[in-house]
């Protein structure tokens, strides 16, 4: 997975440079708009990640070229711009989503991995699992070791979430907005209380923890070996 | 088009309407004047040609004129200014007073000619009346002096118009001047406006009339901009106050932790720490700026048409763990319909039960209430709130404990005035009330929207 970050802020361009190689994607980065238009055009990347304020060519007329050559990579906007209006001008260009800064890595990388994943064919799968976890999707039924687990339909779809993306650490306002649809960040701690009781459920009675939780960033369910 | 100042235009009017006037006036009386003299030529040529005709009566050919001339001639001596003509009924000139006078023969009746630098006022009959055939008389009147009198009077017309303009053009300067006065005042108080003055208004009541309703409008912007201001202000010394903690956190942290080396765990717990702070100080801006597109109008709800019970119904659903957890019971009571923007509306209602959630001791109730109309109730049992403090409580950065906020996880204190500016963007108005041992806030939605 190649993506293109087109950044002029040196050290906003590094971070996230160092941040999605780590995370496993090879990145190029480019410092502005005309280099970024040209690396866009010729180079084939799997997303662009672009800046709105840049030097030369703004991100806008980038996403437009992009979009004139007839490509259809997907395209996130980072701003530090706020206003409904630029959104709404964004999304008419065709940019398929929006951060604005200040937002947390662990955000961003959730999304391109979003982004990225909407263009392969929907899962048909109809069993989730993970070691000895097996959640039935057709059936709603959740088991760990052939024991059945009972679950509420919000700890069904959040397991769901997490088995569907395990491995990533999703945030909790990612969480919040998939589980439950509340589309803002709230200081409240819902999502931890929601996380502990899935975890009674799931861990607890095992001895190999399936639910992590990742300080200050989210939770990810993956098998550890410790 | 250069611009003319009010005063120099209003002069200008000025100026041209007297000249307008004064013109007309010069020429209705010179043409009276005029008129006037025609009225005492025609008379005093009427009385002479009477005398004449007398004398000449029964002449029908210019031999039997010769023999009246002498007494004609005497006649005509009495009086230098005027001059009489023969003609026989053929048109040939049996007899003139004076030469240099028209050519004749003329129609009958009163005329103004003008011959050799001179001007005539003539009167042509024929000796016998009402015959054609019989001689014709013509008395020529000289009436260079009256033209001289009336061209005279002409250029005093034209004076007249040239100095009453330029006279009312000065006037006009000087009263427009002085009437403009207090527009040039505004003009003074508009410039005299700066971020440090936005308390000056202009005097309303010494105001004339007709700007009086400028002079409200202006004051009521001068008001708007100094709200503006200050809210602008106090939202940089929130911010800034808000912030200096967090970072001096983070300061004396990091340059703790950098002091000497230490281990890989306790590197990784410094920047874990970094984070928690960094991450409230993010929270914490995107809110500010959410209030502060709110409070520039920016913030423009969606118009969908809501089920408000189905969406209480999500966010108690959302929050039952936290409550339960609490031991604290929540129940909605009642159905409502909205116009509104959904997200936020979740936003804000969401706000109002993590606060109710907070102050709710364990084995109380909160209560969402809906209807009648468009209206939400959000209760919960608790320690009774002082009445001073309840419309307070949705100032931003307002605690009720000021000395609560330590440490960074803590509440900003942002969240119930998010909920209002989502509800003022609505055309809501939110309130606060406390009785019986229940602290209620109250949206209601005004019905017309």
């Amino acid at each position: 997975m190649k993506l293109l970050i087109v950044e002029d802020q040196a050290r906003t361009g590094q971070y996230l440079s160092q941040g999605l190689n780590e995370a496993g994607f090879a990145t190029e980065l480019a410092t502005d708009g005309e280099t970024g238009q040209f690396l866009a055009l010729t180079g084939d990347h799997d997303l662009l990640i672009l800046d709105v304020m840049l030097p030369g060519r703004d991100g806008w007329q980038i996403l437009q070229a992009v979009r004139q050559a007839g490509l259809d990579t997907p395209v996130l906007f980072l701003t530090a711009r706020d206003a409904v209006e630029d959104r709404v001008h964004g999304l008419e260009l065709g940019a398929d989503d929006y951060l604005v800064k200040p937002f947390a890595f662990s955000e961003l990388l959730a999304r391109v991995r979003s982004l990225l994943r909407r263009g392969a064919s929907p899962s048909q799968d109809t069993t989730l699992g993970l070691a000895d976890l097996r959640l039935d999707l057709i059936r709603r039924r959740a088991e760990r070791a052939g024991q059945r687990i009972d679950l509420t339909a919000k700890e069904f779809a959040l397991l769901e979430l997490l088995l569907r993306r395990q491995g990533e650490v999703l945030p909790k306002s990612l969480i919040a907005s998939q589980v439950w649809d509340m589309n803002f960040d709230s200081d409240t701690n819902v999502i931890e209380v929601a996380i502990r009781r899935l975890r009674l459920k799931i861990d607890d009675p095992h001895p190999n923890k399936l639910i992590h939780t990742v300080r200050s960033m989210g939770y990810v369910l993956e098998e550890r070996t410790e | 088009m250069r611009r003319v100042s009010l005063g120099s235009r209003l002069a200008l009017l000025f100026a041209a309407c007297t000249a307008a006037v004064s013109l007309g006036a010069g020429l209705i009386f010179s043409r009276a004047s005029e008129q006037h003299f025609v009225e005492l030529d025609q008379q005093l040529l009427d009385s002479r040609l009477s005398l004449f005709r007398t004398q000449l009566a029964g002449i029908t050919t210019p031999a039997e004129l010769q023999a009246r001339l002498p007494a004609l001639r005497d006649e005509l001596g009495h009086q230098a200014d005027l001059a009489l003509r023969i003609n026989g009924s053929d048109g040939a000139t049996w007899f003139e007073s004076r030469t240099g006078l028209p050519p004749a023969p003329l129609p009958d009746g009163l005329a103004t000619l003008h011959a050799q630098g001179t001007d005539y006022r003539s009167l042509a009959v024929h000796l016998a009346q009402g015959a054609p055939q019989s001689p014709q008389l013509t008395l020529y009147l000289d009436i260079t002096h009256h033209q001289h009198f009336l061209q005279g009077m002409q250029r005093l017309i034209w004076l007249t118009v040239g100095l009453s303009a330029l006279a009312t053009a000065l006037l006009g300067a000087w009263a427009a001047r002085r009437g403009l006065r207090p527009l040039r005042q505004m003009g003074q108080v508009a410039a005299s406006v700066s971020a440090r003055s936005l308390t000056t208004r202009l005097p309303v009541a010494q105001m004339p009339e007709e700007l009086a309703e400028l002079a409200t409008a202006m004051n009521a912007m001068l008001q708007r901009l100094d709200d503006a201001f200050q809210r602008l202000s106090a939202f940089s010394a929130d911010i800034a106050h808000e912030l200096r903690t967090p970072l001096s956190n983070l300061l004396t942290h990091t340059q703790v932790t950098l002091t000497r080396p230490r281990s890989l765990e306790e590197y990784r717990e410094a920047l874990h720490g970094n984070l928690e702070e960094l991450q409230w100080m993010a929270q914490m801006i995107n809110d500010m700026l959410f209030l502060a597109k709110a409070d520039h109008g920016l913030l423009v709800p969606g118009q969908a048409p809501l089920v408000l019970n189905d969406e209480v119904d999500a966010l108690l659903e959302y929050y039952a763990p936290l409550a339960e957890d609490s031991g604290v019971q929540m129940l909605r009571e009642g159905e409502a319909l909205l116009q509104g923007d959904r997200h936020m509306l979740r936003r804000a209602l969401s706000n109002l039960l993590d606060n109710a959630l907070r102050f709710t001791p364990a084995g109380g109730q909160i209560r969402v209430t809906l209807g009648p109309g468009p209206r939400i109730g959000v209760a919960n049992t608790g320690a009774a709130i002082e009445p001073t403090v309840l419309p307070r409580l949705f100032d931003r950065f307002y605690r009720v404990d000021p000395a609560r906020r330590e440490g960074s996880s803590e509440h900003a204190g942002l969240g119930l005035a998010i909920t209002r500016s989502i509800v003022q963007a609505h055309g809501g108005r939110i309130r606060a009330e406390c009785a019986d041992g229940w602290t209620r806030f109250v949206i209601d939605f005004t019905e017309d929207r």
